[in-house]
C-alpha cells in the first residue's frame, strides 16, 4: 500500500472500475459530503438514500427537472383531443339528438374533457418519470456491493463514477475519505458477469407467447374483412332465439310441417264483417248505388266533415275547387314531367253524372293513376267526401237560378 | 426546527403612524365616493341601490374571507400562517364597520322600498302565489332578525379572534391558542349557515322566483378568493413600509398564492356545477336566471367572467415562480379582486332586459365602500403588532419552507 | 486485491465479518448491526409483516370468512348471468335500486385513499404518511367493487366495453353528452390514476423488500416490481416532483369523480335529484364514508400486525376529526336541500322531501339521519375520538348511514313518480343481499392479501418526516 490514508483502496485495473462508493450513517453527513463532492467539480456522480433527503438537491446542485413541462403539454393535448373527439363524433360522424341539446354542447362535454386531461397528464407524468430516471433498470454494478443493499433501509451512499472527467483513483478516493464515510471507501467494479442481452430461452419464450397473442386479433381482423355464409357465433344467445314460431318456419307438430296455419274456414275477424254492400262498397244488387246508404246522415255536419277531409286528401291534386289544378299538379307541370298524368277535373260532365256509388268506389279503389284511399280514409269519411264532392260539382256548375234570391243581389 | 434560528424577529412589527397617508387616502376616497354616488344617484335611486348592494357585498366578502381564513387556521392548528394571521385578523375584526355599511342596504328596505326586493312589495306578495308561499321567510321582520343574527355573530367572532390574539401578544402561552381552536370548530358551522342565508337573502332573493341549493357555496368561493387576495396585497403594502420585511417571505406568499389558485378552481367547479345542472335539467323556473345572463350585452359579461375569472388566472397562477414572486402575485391578486367585482355585478344586476347598466355610480359606490373599509382596517392596524408575537407557533411559521 | 482486503476490514469493523455469506442470515446480521437506528426500525416494523412465514391467526380466520363471501358472490353472479336481473328486486318504477346504491356506496368509500394521499399531501398534513398506503389500497379495492355493479346492472357483464369509444362496424359512438358516459370516464380515470399513484408510492418499499429478501422467489418478484429502484438522489428528485404533480392532478380528480356520479342524478328533472348542491355534497359524503372505512380497516390491522407504534392514536383521532367535519358538511347539505325544497315552492319537491321523512321509506331516512348527522356528533368529545371501541362502532355506523343515504336518494325519488298511478315500492330479494355482501368479501379478501404481501405503510415517507431525517 502506497497510500497515506488507510481508507483508500488501490485500483489495479482501472478500465474495469465503475466508481468509488462511500457510505454514511445519517442524512446530515450525506448532505455535507455531497456539498464537498459538488464543490470539487464532479459531474458524473450520485447520492443514494432510503428516502428523499430534504436539502440534498441544492447540496448536489441538481437542476429542476423538465417533468412539469412534459406533463403540462400532455394535459393540454389530452384535453384538446377529448374536446375535438367529442365534437367530431357528436356533430359529424354520429350526430344524434339527446334531451333537446345542441349536437355540440360544451357544458356536457366538460366532464370528459377534464377526465381525459387528467388521465393523459397522470399517465405521462408516471411514464416520463420512469423514462427520465432510466427505469426499469434490472442490473447495476452497485448490486454486487453487499452493504449497498441497505440503501433502501437506513444507509446513505455517494458514488463517483470512473467515467467522470475529473475522476482520478487517488484524488477521488481521498476526497471521499475526507467526507467522513462509515468504513472504507469501496471500489465498485463494472459488472462483467451479467449479460446485457436477455437469455436465449427467454427471448424464444417471449417470441412464442407474442406470436400466439397475435392469433386471436388476426382471426378477428380476418372475420371483419371477409364475408361468410354461416351464421355468427352465439356464445350468449341474447334474444336471438325465442320460444315462438315465426312466419315461414318449419314446425314438426303439424302434418304439413308448416308453422303458419290457415284460419279455420268461416273465421271472421272481429269488427270486419262488411256484409252491407251499399255502405261498404257503394253497390246495390251488383250495380253502383244511386243514393247514399241510410247510415250516412245528410247534414251540415257531414258536409263540413267531407269538406275537411276533401281538403286534406283531395286538394293536393284536384285543387280546392276540384278543377284538377292542385299544388302537386302545378309543381309537376312546372317541372315539365313528361310522365305526369294530370288529375281529373272533377267538374266535368262524365263525373257530374256518375252515381254516388261509383264516386265512392273511385275514392276507395282508385282510378287509373289515382291510388285507392280506403286505407287512409274510413268508410264514413269517404261517404262524407262524396257528399261534399256532389255539392262542389253542383256549386261549380251552378246557374244564377240555383242561388237563393236573397244572395243574388250581391253577385250582380 | 433549526431554520427558526436563521429567521428571527428583529423586524419592525408595528405600523405606528406610517399608515397615515394611506389611511387619509382611503378615508377621503370613502367619503368622496359615497358622497359622489349619493349625488349622482339621486335621480335614479333604484340604480343607486343596486350599485350600492354590489359594493356592499364586495366588502362583506373581503371581511368574510378574512374571517374564514383566521378561523380555518385556528381550526387546523396551522403553523405556516401564524406570521400572516394578524393582518387577516385585522381585516376580519372590521365587521362592525361592515355592519354599519350594510345600513345602506337595510335602511331603504325598512323604508319600504321594493326597488331591489320584490318580496317587500305587499301588493305583489298578496297576488303572487309563489311570493305568498315564501312570505313566511321573505318578510322584513324575519329578515331583520336574521340580519341581527348574521352581523351579531360575525362581529363577535371577528372581535374574539382579534382580541384574544392581541392579548396573547402580551401574555403569551398556548392556552389562548387552544381556546381559539376550540371555538373555531363550532363557529365554522354557524359561519357556514350565516354566510349561506345572507347570500340567499341579499342576492338570491333579488330574483325571488329563482333558487339554487349551491348558491351559498358559490358566494363563499368568492369570499375566500377576495379574502386571500386582500390579505396578500395588505401584506405587500405592510412590507413596502418596511414592516415584517423578514418575518413574511416568499414561502408565505407561495402558500397564499396556492390557495388563490385552488379557490380559482373551486369557484369554477361550483359555478360550472350550478350552471351545468340547471342548463341540463332545463326547468323554466331555474333557467330563466341564466337566460337573463345570456341575453343582450350580458352574454359578453358572462363570457368575460368565464375567461377572466377562471381561464386566464388558472394558467396565470399555475407556475410556482409566479406565486413566489411578490410582483406577479400582486398582479394576480389585483386581477382577482377586479373579477370578483365583475362576478358580484353579474349576480346582482341582470333583470331580463339585456342591458348592462354599468356606470359612474357603480364605481363611486365601490370606491366609497372600499375606502371606508380600508380606512377602518388601517386605523386598527396602527394600534397593534402586525404579527402575533405571543403565538407559540410563530417560530415554526417564520422558519417554514415549502417543499 | 487491496479493495477486497478493505472490504473485509470494513466488515470486521462493523462487526459483520462473522456473518456467514448465506442470504438466509443476512437479515439477522442486518438486525444486529443496525442498533437503534430509527430508519431501520421503521423498515423492519413494516417489511417484517411481508417476510414473516406465518401471519397472525386472525388473518387466516378473516381470510376464510372473506373467501366464503367471495364464493357466495360468484354464485350470485352466475345465477344473475344465467337468469337475468329479474332475480333482483328491481321493478318498475324502481329500475335503479341496490345495484346503483352499491355502486355509489363503493365509489364513495374509494375517495378516502386519494384524498389522504393527494389533498392532505398538498396541505402538508404529515400524519397522513402512516395511513396513506393502506388507504390508497382500500381505494383501489373499493373502486373494483364499485365497477362491478354497473357491469352487472346492465345485465350483460361481458359487454361494458360498448361504453368505450371503440371504432366498430356499426359506426356508432358512445353518447358523450350523457352523464352515464361521463361516469364511465370519471371512474375509470380515477381507478387508473389511483393505481398509478399507489404503485409509484410502492416502488421504494418494494425495493426494500427486494433488498432484504432471503428467498430467490421473493427477490425475483419484488425485484421486478421495484423496477430497479436504488434510491438515487437524481431519481428521487424527479420522483418527488412527479409525486407532487400526481397529487395536484388527483386533487381535482377526486373531487370530480363523485361530482360526476352526482351528475347522474342531478341532471335529471326528478324531484329530490335535481339539486345544484349535489356535487360538493356527494364529495363530502364520499370522504366521510371513506375515512370511516379506513378507520374500520386500520383499527384491526394495527392491532394484529403490531403497527401501533406507527399508526398511533393521534392519527386515528385526526381521522375522526375529519369524519366529524365532513359529516357536518353532509348535514349542511341536508339542511340546504330541505330549505330549498320549501323555498323553491315546487309542489313536487315539497312532496318528495316530506315523503322522505314521513313516507314509506321513513325508516331508511331516519337511519340515514341518525347515522350520518346525529351519532358522529359524539366525535366532538375527545374521549370518544380516542376510544377504540367507540370509534369502531361509530365508523361502522357512518358507513351504514352513507349506504342508506344513497338508498334514500334513489329509492324515495324514483318510487314516487309524478303520477300516483306509477308509484311503487322496492323490496330487495335475497340475491340483492348476497351480491352486496359478496362485494364485501372481495373487498376484504383483497385488503387482507394486501396486508400480507405488500408494505402496509409507506416507509420512505415515514422516514422522510422522522426527526432524524432533519435536525441538520
Amino acid at each position: 500500500m502506497t497510500d497515506s490514508s488507510e481508507n483508500i483502496p488501490v485500483v489495479k485495473e482501472p478500465e474495469q472500475v465503475h466508481g468509488l462508493l462511500a457510505e454514511y450513517e445519517t442524512p446530515q453527513q450525506l448532505i455535507s459530503a455531497a456539498r464537498q463532492v459538488r464543490d470539487a467539480g464532479y459531474s458524473r456522480w450520485d447520492s443514494y438514500s432510503p428516502f428523499p433527503v430534504h436539502g440534498l438537491d441544492p447540496a448536489m446542485g441538481i437542476r429542476p427537472t423538465v417533468l412539469p413541462w412534459i406533463v403540462f403539454v400532455a394535459g393540454l393535448c389530452g384535453g384538446t383531443f377529448a374536446l375535438f373527439f367529442q365534437w367530431w363524433t357528436s356533430t359529424t360522424d354520429y350526430p344524434w339528438i339527446v334531451s333537446g341539446k345542441p349536437f355540440f354542447s360544451i357544458p356536457a362535454n366538460i366532464p370528459i374533457t377534464f377526465e381525459l386531461t387528467v388521465l393523459s397528464a397522470a399517465l405521462t407524468c408516471f411514464t416520463s418519470m420512469l423514462l427520465l430516471n432510466r427505469l426499469p433498470l434490472p442490473a447495476h454494478p452497485l448490486d454486487r456491493i453487499r452493504r449497498f443493499a441497505r440503501v433502501t433501509d437506513d444507509r446513505f451512499f455517494i458514488l463517483i463514477q470512473a467515467s467522470d472527467p475529473k475522476f482520478d483513483a487517488r484524488e477521488t478516493a481521498e476526497l471521499l475519505a475526507r467526507t467522513g464515510p462509515r468504513g472504507a471507501v469501496e471500489t465498485v467494479m463494472e459488472d462483467t458477469h451479467s449479460s446485457a442481452t436477455l437469455p436465449r430461452g427467454v427471448v424464444f419464450g417471449l417470441l412464442i407467447v407474442g406470436s400466439a397473442a397475435i392469433v386471436p386479433f388476426a382471426l378477428t381482423t380476418l372475420a371483419r374483412v371477409s364475408t361468410s355464409t354461416s351464421t355468427r357465433f352465439h356464445i350468449i344467445p341474447d334474444m336471438d332465439w325465442q320460444q315462438k314460431f315465426k312466419a315461414q318456419r318449419q314446425n314438426s307438430f303439424f302434418a304439413d310441417q308448416r308453422a303458419m296455419r290457415l284460419d279455420v274456414p268461416g273465421t271472421v275477424a272481429q269488427g270486419e264483417l262488411q256484409d252491407d254492400d251499399h255502405y261498404y262498397h257503394g253497390k246495390v244488387n251488383g250495380s253502383f248505388a244511386k243514393t247514399f246508404p241510410p247510415q250516412v246522415e245528410i247534414s251540415d255536419q257531414t258536409m263540413a266533415r267531407g269538406q275537411e277531409r276533401f281538403g286534406i286528401y283531395c286538394t293536393p291534386c284536384h285543387g280546392d275547387d276540384g278543377s284538377g289544378q292542385g299544388m302537386v299538379h302545378l309543381r309537376a307541370k312546372s317541372l315539365m314531367q313528361g310522365t305526369w298524368v294530370p288529375p281529373a277535373d272533377l267538374r266535368q260532365d262524365t263525373l257530374r253524372y256518375k252515381s254516388v256509388g261509383e264516386l265512392f268506389d273511385g275514392i276507395s279503389r282508385g282510378v287509373r293513376n289515382m291510388p285507392g284511399y280506403a286505407r287512409q280514409v274510413d268508410v264514413a269519411d269517404r261517404w262524407a267526401i262524396v257528399l261534399y264532392l256532389r255539392a262542389l260539382q253542383h256549386a261549380q256548375g251552378a246557374r244564377i237560378e240555383d242561388i237563393p234570391e236573397s244572395e243574388r243581389k250581391g253577385l250582380e | 426546527m433549526s431554520h427558526g434560528e436563521e429567521a428571527h424577529l428583529d423586524d419592525r412589527i408595528t405600523l405606528d403612524a406610517d399608515g397615515g397617508a394611506l389611511f387619509r387616502g382611503f378615508a377621503i376616497a370613502g367619503v368622496a365616493g359615497l358622497g359622489g354616488a349619493a349625488l349622482l344617484g339621486m335621480s335614479d335611486t333604484a340604480k343607486l341601490q343596486r350599485a350600492y348592494l354590489v359594493a356592499f357585498m364586495y366588502v362583506l366578502s373581503v371581511a368574510l374571507g378574512a374571517l374564514w381564513f383566521v378561523a380555518i387556521q385556528h381550526l387546523t392548528n396551522a403553523k405556516w400562517s401564524v406570521a400572516v394571521r394578524r393582518v387577516a385578523e385585522i381585516l376580519a375584526s372590521n365587521m362592525l364597520l361592515v355592519a354599519a355599511l350594510s345600513l345602506g342596504v337595510v335602511v331603504p328596505m325598512l323604508a319600504g322600498s321594493s326597488d331591489l326586493y320584490v318580496w317587500l312589495d305587499r301588493a305583489r306578495v298578496e297576488q303572487d302565489h309563489i311570493l305568498h308561499h315564501k312570505a313566511a321567510y321573505l318578510n322584513i321582520q324575519f329578515f331583520m332578525v336574521r340580519w341581527f343574527l348574521y352581523f351579531g355573530f360575525w362581529i363577535w367572532l371577528g372581535r374574539r379572534f382579534f382580541k384574544l390574539s392581541v392579548q396573547q401578544d402580551k401574555e403569551g402561552g398556548a392556552e389562548i391558542s387552544s381556546s381559539l381552536q376550540r371555538i373555531s370548530a363550532p363557529s365554522m358551522i354557524v359561519y357556514a349557515l350565516t354566510l349561506t342565508f345572507c347570500a340567499f337573502d341579499l342576492i338570491m332573493s333579488l330574483d325571488a322566483m329563482w333558487y339554487s341549493t349551491m348558491f351559498g357555496v358559490y358566494y363563499f368561493a368568492g369570499c375566500v378568493l377576495a379574502g386571500y387576495s386582500t390579505l396578500g396585497l395588505a401584506l405587500m403594502w405592510v412590507q413596502s413600509k418596511g414592516r415584517l420585511s423578514q418575518s413574511v417571505n416568499e414561502e408565505h406568499y407561495h402558500d397564499i398564492g396556492k390557495m388563490m389558485f385552488a379557490f380559482i378552481i373551486f369557484w369554477a367547479y361550483v359555478g360550472f356545477s350550478q350552471f351545468m345542472l340547471i342548463w341540463y335539467g332545463d326547468i323554466p323556473e331555474e333557467t330563466h336566471w341564466f337566460h337573463w345572463r345570456f341575453e343582450g350585452d350580458w352574454k359578453v359579461v358572462s363570457g368575460l367572467l368565464l375567461g377572466a375569472h377562471f381561464v386566464v388566472p388558472f394558467f396565470g397562477l399555475m407556475s410556482r415562480h409566479v406565486k413566489r414572486n411578490k410582483r406577479s402575485l400582486a398582479f394576480w391578486a389585483v386581477w382577482i379582486l377586479a373579477v370578483h367585482y365583475l362576478d358580484l355585478f353579474w349576480l346582482v344586476y341582470p333583470n331580463g332586459s339585456g342591458d348592462v347598466p354599468f356606470g359612474a355610480v357603480d364605481i363611486l359606490c365601490w370606491i366609497g365602500v372600499l375606502g371606508i373599509f380600508g380606512a377602518g382596517a388601517i386605523w386598527r392596524a396602527q394600534k397593534v403588532n402586525l404579527i402575533p408575537t405571543g403565538d407559540p407557533r410563530l417560530a415554526d411559521s417564520l422558519a417554514f419552507e415549502n417543499v | 486485491m487491496a479493495a477486497v482486503g478493505d472490504l473485509q476490514e470494513w466488515q470486521r469493523e462493523s462487526g459483520a465479518a462473522d456473518a456467514p455469506a448465506e442470504p438466509k442470515d443476512y437479515r439477522a446480521w442486518q438486525t444486529e448491526s443496525r442498533g437503534d437506528n430509527p430508519f431501520a426500525r421503521i423498515t423492519d416494523t413494516v417489511i417484517r409483516i411481508v417476510e414473516t412465514p406465518k401471519p397472525p391467526r386472525a388473518w387466516y380466520i378473516a381470510l376464510t370468512i372473506s373467501l366464503c363471501w367471495v364464493a357466495c358472490f360468484l354464485v350470485a353472479v352466475s345465477h344473475l348471468v344465467w337468469n337475468g336481473i329479474g332475480i333482483w328486486g328491481n321493478n318498475n318504477p324502481v329500475g335503479w335500486a341496490w345495484d346503483i346504491v352499491n355502486f355509489v356506496f363503493w365509489v364513495g368509500i374509494g375517495h378516502a385513499g386519494t384524498l389522504i394521499s393527494a389533498i392532505l399531501f398538498l396541505l402538508r398534513q404529515q400524519w397522513r404518511t402512516v395511513i396513506n398506503r393502506a388507504a390508497e389500497a382500500m381505494t383501489i379495492f373499493a373502486v373494483i367493487c364499485a365497477l362491478m355493479f354497473p357491469a352487472l346492472h346492465i345485465g350483460r357483464p361481458w359487454l361494458p366495453y360498448w361504453m368505450l369509444p371503440i371504432p366498430n362496424q356499426m359506426d356508432m359512438w358512445p353518447q358523450f353528452r350523457s352523464p352515464l358516459d361521463w361516469d364511465v370516464f370519471a371512474v375509470s380515470t380515477y381507478f387508473t390514476v389511483s393505481l398509478v399513484f399507489w404503485f409509484m408510492g410502492l416502488v421504494p418499499d418494494l425495493a426494500s423488500i427486494r433488498d432484504r429478501a432471503d428467498t430467490t422467489g421473493r427477490r425475483l418478484i419484488y425485484g421486478i416490481l421495484a423496477l430497479g429502484w436504488r434510491g438515487s438522489a437524481r431519481q428521487w428528485h424527479r420522483y418527488e416532483r412527479a409525486y407532487l404533480i400526481l397529487a395536484a392532478l388527483s386533487t381535482p380528480l377526486v373531487l370530480s369523480v363523485h361530482s360526476v356520479v352526482s351528475f347522474d342524478f342531478a341532471t335529471a328533472q326528478l324531484p329530490g335529484w335535481h339539486t345544484t348542491i349535489f356535487p360538493p355534497y356527494f364529495v363530502a359524503g364520499a370522504i366521510f364514508s371513506g375515512f370511516a372505512m379506513v378507520n374500520t380497516l386500520l383499527i384491526p390491522a394495527r392491532q394484529f400486525f403490531g403497527l401501533k407504534g406507527l399508526i398511533e392514536m393521534r392519527h386515528l383521532e385526526q381521522m375522526n376529526k375529519i369524519i366529524l367535519a365532513t359529516g357536518t358538511m353532509v348535514g349542511y347539505s341536508y339542511a340546504m336541500e330541505f330549505f330549498i325544497a320549501w323555498y323553491g315552492a315546487s309542489p313536487y319537491e315539497q312532496f318528495t322531501f316530506i315523503n322522505r321523512a314521513f313516507g314509506p321509506y321513513a325508516w331508511a331516512y331516519w337511519t340515514m339521519v341518525s347515522c350520518n348527522v346525529i351519532f358522529p356528533q359524539l366525535f366532538w368529545f375527545r374521549k370518544v375520538r380516542t376510544n377504540i371501541a367507540a370509534m369502531m362502532v361509530l365508523c361502522v355506523l357512518v358507513n351504514v348511514g352513507m349506504w342508506f343515504e344513497r338508498f334514500v336518494i334513489i329509492a324515495t325519488s324514483i318510487s314516487r313518480d309524478f303520477l300516483p298511478s306509477a308509484w311503487g315500492y322496492y323490496v330487495p330479494t335475497k340475491w340483492d343481499f348476497i351480491t352486496f355482501l359478496g362485494t364485501f368479501g372481495i373487498f376484504f379478501t383483497l385488503f387482507l392479501l394486501f396486508c400480507r404481501f405488500l408494505p402496509m405503510i409507506a416507509t420512505a415517507e415515514v422516514k422522510a418526516i422522522h426527526p432524524a431525517a432533519h435536525g441538520h
